[in-house]
């Protein structure tokens, strides 16, 4: 017997809201439909009105855990646009805070996936570390989240020896207790047993659905934009791509501890070899005319930013593709065949982003398949129009 | 594939200190360059609304009071402010006019209470003193051979 | 004066204030145990040591409104949570503390009531179950399905396993196997595998980690108390408490010798033997994560059920040779 079983938009499992709609057949998920929209908060529409500057903080709020990629992949498009080349050790120190920040965003995405498990000691281990790279990251930027260290032209803040040799320190006990949790994730059984085999996405339906990030790298495709069309820093840095051969959800927890073991080693060789010079190249007001594409390896996958500019100081156009919104036609193939059981987990697994995804949303009519535009406040109008005549459907019983 | 492989390290863990701050009753400093609050610093302030002007969340507002007496009224919304220090580094004189302190517990219960003000006037940056003139050009130039 | 011990049997120890008190206390205990071993605090300041926190909790939902959803059946589902606590309670009285006599059984203390208390343990089960069902809720009815599941899973094991203790002990009767353990302390050693398996179907028959399938937060948001709020959720709160006393008290009782000493050194064992018995769940709890339910009828079925006819063939042969 089918029945749909909404999951969103509000449910513990979902830490934003977003609406799945499976069909299941007993405790096989025969189908799953996702709809968007919940958390669109017309950012791309902001920026047009904020001058270049002022970008720089609207698109860091778009998200918090990955904040400083999309900064970073915006500053990068703008720094193109005015023709502008930031120094060396203001490069390596911005994306020192991106290595640091993929850090973060995995050990958070571990305990997460910990806690959806019903692992909850692991959880807690885990997040009680990461306030390691929480402190490392407020010593270095001055906030644990929306770090604000990008300028257009460099970074704004710099680091002295002192600062290095806290960092250096503190990812020599990271890379211990990250060790360990490999080590835990792979071997508790009642763990493993959640995780294996679970939500599979084999090579060729990964490539055909463009999956990104940890979510392709776990079905074996090495995609990584660091090491495919290398920016910045990254063509000097000597790292590895990490990769997993078992397309499931212990396939992407093997990649993600691999990949911040990785970012040990990228953040040591950046501090190691810190130039010396200036942080930030002085940049102009106004941007020339032109449109750039900006690629960046968020922690999620790869973060797109288009930029089109008219020779002012404000964009003309800021269209932000985020690696989530790449992974829920992939998401949507994994959930078919699984059981309900493991629907957090597989939707934990592409470690969802939904805020980062939500951009612009076409509601179209159920009946006819066209939309329309509605002004909101038409829309608000509607609303409260419709609401007194709603049939009251509670039976509350009041206490005391 | 080991039974209980968190086992060892759960016992020893009853044993040692919770790693939680008992917030309120504990606090931990915050680092030194931490980003607090934005304050102005009214005598080195010029009113170039370069602050004004980059401020992501529009909290920072500058009006005149008297155009005559060149006074001016800053108001800082500290509930619109986002603590980026932005109006801090576009700020162009030296020492700062804004500058930001390491305050975080600014809740209140009301946004209208989280405003501050200053009425000052504008500050003149007087001109530096022009260089010492250049030291008494060399000897005159040697008599020609 | 057997009608004032009859009362107070009743009502204060082993009876419903007993029950209250003590069971708010061994929640409080399993938070911190729990939260410790996690390199947490758990619960601090309401009260010395946080103690009266599982009393903040249910006074908490006592004040909240009360929902019944519209298409759910009201009898039932506000019958409920009362026949709950009423059955978990009425399996307390059983346990041998005091007020029984060897020789000359009562009405809670008789041959079979091993058995007795096994039935009254497996009824808030279907209690639960029949909750969920009269929520009308495809959340509510998922929690219930597995619920059901799992006792086809775990109910066996648990019964071997108690069985094998009382077989050794030649009675039904819970103070009798009780007095059989304390004489014959070194006798409690041949049973450990039959407690290892009863600890484990206990964690199961109290759904908590790694069992806790039935009310899992992250899947079915509240499982089969998804539509139960207030009065009614801190009913069902406090006959899950209740329920992992009794349990406790039922293995302690049964393994570790019981309650000997009359009111207050037997008051005394209880304590020390339930919290032991309550440090082992939540050391199993903080160890491992939850796990699928048809992994856990594997589990019960693959690996615990035949360990439990395992120890049950041992206390035969060791019966027979001690006779």
């Amino acid at each position: 017997m089918k029945f749909q079983i909404p999951i969103g938009p509000q449910h513990p499992a979902l830490k934003e809201p977003i609406s799945l709609r499976m069909t299941v057949e007993g405790e096989v998920i025969v189908d799953a439909d996702i709809r968007l929209g919940y958390n669109h908060r017309g950012v791309e529409k902001v920026a047009e009105e904020k001058n270049w500057t002022q970008n720089l903080y609207l698109t860091e709020r778009i998200c918090g855990i990955c904040s400083h990629s999309h900064s970073t992949c915006y500053v990068q498009g703008v720094e193109k646009l005015m023709e502008i080349e930031p120094p060396k050790r203001g490069m390596s120190i911005r994306y020192l805070v991106s290595e640091l920040e993929r850090v973060h965003s995995h050990l958070l995405w571990l305990g997460v996936a910990g806690h959806e498990a019903g692992f909850d000691s692991f959880f807690m281990y885990v997040w009680r570390d990461r306030e390691i790279v929480m402190d490392l990251l407020e010593m270095i930027t001055g906030n644990r989240v929306h770090y604000a260290i990008n300028a257009v032209g460099g970074v704004r803040r710099d680091l002295d020896r002192a600062q290095i040799d806290k960092i250096l320190e503190g990812l020599v006990t990271l890379k211990a207790r990250s060790e360990y949790y490999l080590h835990i994730g792979a071997n508790e059984p009642s763990f493993v047993a959640r995780i294996a085999g679970v939500g599979l996405l084999p090579l060729e339906k990964a490539v055909a659905l463009c999956a990104v990030g940890p979510t392709a790298r776990a079905s074996g495709w090495p995609r990584d934009v660091r090491k495919e069309d290398p920016y910045a820093v990254y063509d000097e840095l000597d790292f590895e791509v990490a990769t997993a051969d078992t397309c499931d959800v212990l396939g992407r927890v093997v990649v993600r501890v691999k990949e911040v073991l990785e970012s040990y080693k990228i953040c040591e060789q950046i501090l190691r070899n810190l130039p010396a010079g200036e942080i930030a190249a002085k940049a102009p007001r106004k941007a020339k005319p032109g449109e750039v594409v900006s690629r960046y390896e968020a922690p999620r996958g790869e973060n797109i930013h288009y930029i089109k500019s008219n020779g002012t100081d404000k964009p003309e156009r800021l269209k932000v593709r985020a690696p989530t919104l790449g992974n829920y036609p992939a998401t949507v193939e994994m959930l078919r065949n699984g059981f309900i059981a493991d629907i957090p987990l597989i939707f934990a697994a592409i470690d969802p982003c939904i805020c980062c995804a939500e951009r612009a949303v076409v509601l179209t009519e159920a009946r006819t398949g066209e939309d329309r535009i509605v002004r909101l406040g038409d829309l608000r109008r509607q609303a409260l129009e419709r609401h007194p005549q709603a049939p009251l459907k509670r039976n509350a019983v009041w206490p005391f | 594939m080991k039974i209980a492989a968190l086992l060892p390290e759960l016992l020893r863990h009853l044993f040692k200190k919770p790693a939680t701050v008992d917030y309120p009753f504990q606090k931990i400093a915050v680092p030194e360059g931490f980003r607090g609050t934005p304050y102005l610093n009214p005598a080195m302030c010029i009113v170039c609304r370069a602050c004004e002007r980059d401020c992501p969340a529009e909290a920072i507002e500058i009006s005149v009071v008297d155009e005559a007496e060149k006074r001016f009224r800053m108001v800082i919304h500290n509930d619109r402010c986002i603590h980026c220090a932005q109006c801090v580094d576009s700020c162009p004189t030296s020492p700062k006019a804004m500058q930001i302190d390491n305050l975080h517990e600014i809740a209140d219960d009301s946004r209208l209470k989280m405003k501050k003000e200053w009425v000052y006037v504008r500050a003149v940056i007087k001109p530096k003193a022009p260089p010492a003139p250049p030291a008494a050009p060399p000897a005159a130039q040697a008599p020609k051979a | 004066m057997a009608v004032l011990r009859t009362l107070l049997y009743l009502f204060v120890y082993p009876g419903l204030l007993f029950l209250f008190v003590y069971s708010t206390f061994c929640e409080w205990f399993d938070r911190k145990v729990f939260a410790r071993l996690q390199n947490r605090m758990g619960p601090t300041h309401t009260g010395r040591f946080g103690l009266l926190q599982p009393v903040a909790d249910i006074i908490k939902l006592l004040a909240k409104e009360d929902i019944v959803p519209e298409a759910a059946d009201k009898r039932l589902f506000g019958a409920l949570p009362a026949f709950g606590l009423a059955v978990v309670s009425t399996a307390g009285l059983l346990l041998p503390v005091w007020n029984f006599d060897l020789a000359a059984p009562s009405f809670t203390s008789f041959q079979g009531d091993l058995i007795v208390m096994l039935y009254l343990l497996s009824l808030p089960t279907l209690i639960i179950f029949l909750a969920a069902w009269s929520s009308t809720n495809y959340f509510s009815e998922i929690g219930g399905a597995r619920v059901l599941t799992m006792l086809f899973g775990y109910e066996v094991p648990l019964f071997l396993a108690v069985l094998s203790p009382a077989i050794l002990a030649g009675s039904w009767r819970l103070a009798e196997i009780a007095a059989f353990y304390q004489a014959r302390p070194l006798l409690i050693l041949p049973n450990l595998l039959a407690f290892a398996i009863a600890v484990v179907a206990v964690q199961a028959k109290l759904e908590r980690c790694p069992f806790d399938i039935p009310h899992a937060e992250t899947e079915i948001v509240g499982g089969t108390f998804t539509e139960f709020s207030g009065k009614k959720l801190a009913m069902f709160r406090l006959m899950f408490d209740i329920e992992m006393v009794v349990a406790s008290g039922l293995l302690a009782a049964v393994f570790l010798g019981g309650f000997p000493g009359g009111a207050l050194v037997g008051f005394l064992h209880l304590v020390v033997k339930t919290l032991f018995v309550i440090f082992l769940l939540s050391l199993i709890r903080a160890v491992t994560s939850r796990i699928r339910i048809d992994q856990v009828v594997t589990l019960a079925w693959k690996y615990l059920a035949p360990l439990a006819v395992l120890q049950l063939l041992i206390i035969i042969l060791l019966k027979g040779l001690l006779s």
